[in-house]
């Protein structure tokens, strides 16, 4: 699903984000990615998503390589991804129906059943009587899960979440993680980064690389 | 195909609300864009009518054709057929002496007096041949091969003249009208890539869902297109009354300027506005995307 080798990024600055990443991720795996601000967490999404391509090694997502001159192949990349922004990224003006609807319009899915999938994902994620509600009216925690329904409803191989418990009190924080985990099957993987180690804790059956300067080190499982 | 069909409904819907979103920014859009379109409306109403007078009098150049004195009535009237059929001749007629007399006394006004020194006629007969300006030179030549033409007198420098003004006209014309075309492609592109950077967030997550680059765009190409179309409506309007005002003014005092009729003109000028609104609209929009991606 997801294979890094000796992936290193640079920015056009010199700033190295990321040294010689070695990463294998395959369906139903749960990844959490910690680490302070700055060791290069959202670097590493940004190649996942083909944001930014690396400048050593090689990485390959769902079979796509993230590099240059592949553009239309990595657009298809994102319609088979799940991503959950740290700024949730929700089009104003459009309520949360639509904007979950926005999600699914230009994939291959059936259209008449589009409206009914975004109102059932709303569901899951406790906003149904919020769908026609405009966003910019939406609180914090409520744009949060319009952006994760927008997400899942595509029904993605992979979900990637960016620093979700962000703003979160601990209470918050675990409910939406356990709301992302709930989407994981075993075609699909979770990938979440948070820099609040000790909310995944208690939490099984997880893999967990921590960050440290561009550098990952494996917490779960331990690598030898 | 299928997905784009399917997503009509959410096209327009997506277009009112980037234009209710932006609904200032936008009416300005718009007026400005119709200002745009009247100067150009102006500017081709302008170039038609002086070319329609250029043209009228490109119509009217004459030149004298005189015959051998021997020639009787009749060959004279076979003399005319002659000339009739010369090809851009456009009408043929004859002065007789009389009305070449008259002629001069009109021209030589209060001085006329000095013809009544003379004892007989001294003008001769001659045939007035109406030619087209732009065939001057070839119908000149033909006619002086005519049997029975005696000389020509042609006005070749006062018709040379016309020429290069009605030259100059159409040169200015043209230049101007690009002029204005070009500067109203740019600044329709430069109010939809201005609409684009408004929107650049909605954009780029679009873009960051695995949006393909005609879903992302279409709504803008539309809200482009309407803006132009609307603006193209508005000069249309502006230029149809301006012309009405322009006609009633010029009528009374003027009387004697070969004007088009005002509805060819106006109908002439709303067909072109909206032609060119809707195609730079096009050209503008795929202009200011594709600026706006770099």
């Amino acid at each position: 699903m997801i294979e890094a080798k000796g992936v290193c990024l640079q920015y056009p600055d010199g700033t190295m984000a990321l040294k010689n990443i070695d990463l294998q991720i395959v369906p139903g795996d749960m990844l959490y990615i910690t680490g302070p601000s700055g060791s290069g967490k959202t670097s590493l999404l940004k190649l996942l998503m083909g944001m930014e391509y690396p400048t050593e090694g090689t990485l390959r997502v769902l079979g796509q390589p993230i590099a240059k001159g592949q553009d239309k192949g990595i657009r298809h990349l994102r319609m088979a991804m799940g991503p959950v922004f740290q700024e949730f990224r929700l089009i104003k003006g459009r309520t949360a129906l639509e904007n979950v609807m926005l999600g699914m319009r230009f994939l291959n899915t059936t259209h008449g059943h589009l409206k009914e999938a975004a109102i059932h994902t709303l569901a899951r994620v406790g906003l149904e009587h919020k769908a026609f509600s405009l966003v910019e009216n939406l609180s914090w925690g409520e744009c949060q899960r319009v952006a994760i329904a927008r997400a899942v409803v595509r029904k993605p191989a992979i979900i990637v979440a960016d620093e979700p418990t962000g703003n979160l009190d601990k209470h918050n924080a675990l409910n939406i993680l356990a709301l992302l985990s709930s989407f994981r099957d075993k075609s699909t993987a979770v990938i979440i980064t948070t820099h609040a180690t000790h909310l995944i804790e208690g939490e099984e059956d997880v893999k967990h690389i921590r960050m440290d300067n561009g550098n990952i080190h494996w917490e779960r499982p331990r690598m030898t | 195909m299928k997905n784009f069909i399917y997503n009509i409904g959410y096209f327009l819907k997506e277009t009112k609300t980037i234009l209710q979103l932006n609904a200032v920014s936008n009416i300005f859009s718009l007026l400005s864009t119709g200002l745009i379109f009247f100067i150009l409306a102006m500017v081709i109403s302008g170039w038609w009518v002086s070319s329609q007078i250029v043209e009228a009098i490109e119509e009217e150049a004459e030149i004298s054709v005189y015959y051998e004195e021997s020639m009787d009535n009749y060959e004279v009237t076979q003399l005319m057929e002659r000339l009739r059929i010369v090809k851009g001749v456009v009408e043929v007629r004859l002065v007789e002496e009389g009305e070449a007399y008259k002629r001069m006394e009109d021209i030589l006004g209060k001085d006329a007096g000095v013809l009544t020194y003379l004892e007989d006629n001294p003008f001769n007969s001659f045939i007035e041949v109406k030619i087209n300006m732009e065939e001057m030179n070839f119908v000149l030549g033909k006619i002086r091969l005519v049997t029975g033409v005696d000389y020509i007198r042609d006005n070749q420098e006062v018709l040379k003249r016309i020429e290069n003004i009605s030259q100059i006209l159409k040169l200015l014309g043209t230049l101007i009208i690009t002029a204005v075309g070009i500067s109203t492609l740019v600044i329709i592109g430069h109010i939809i890539r201005l609409g684009i950077y408004n929107n650049r967030e909605q954009i780029n997550t679009l873009r960051l869902l695995g949006a393909h680059e005609l879903f992302i765009a279409f709504p803008f190409l539309l809200v482009g297109m309407i803006l132009t179309l609307g603006g193209g409506v508005l000069a249309s309007a502006l230029a149809a009354a301006a012309i009405k005002y322009i006609y009633a003014q010029m009528a009374g005092p003027l009387p004697f300027i070969p004007l088009p009729p005002q509805e060819t003109l106006v109908s002439g000028i709303v067909i072109i506005v909206i032609f060119l609104s809707a195609v730079l609209g096009i050209v503008g929009s795929v202009f200011g995307l594709s600026s706006a991606k770099k």
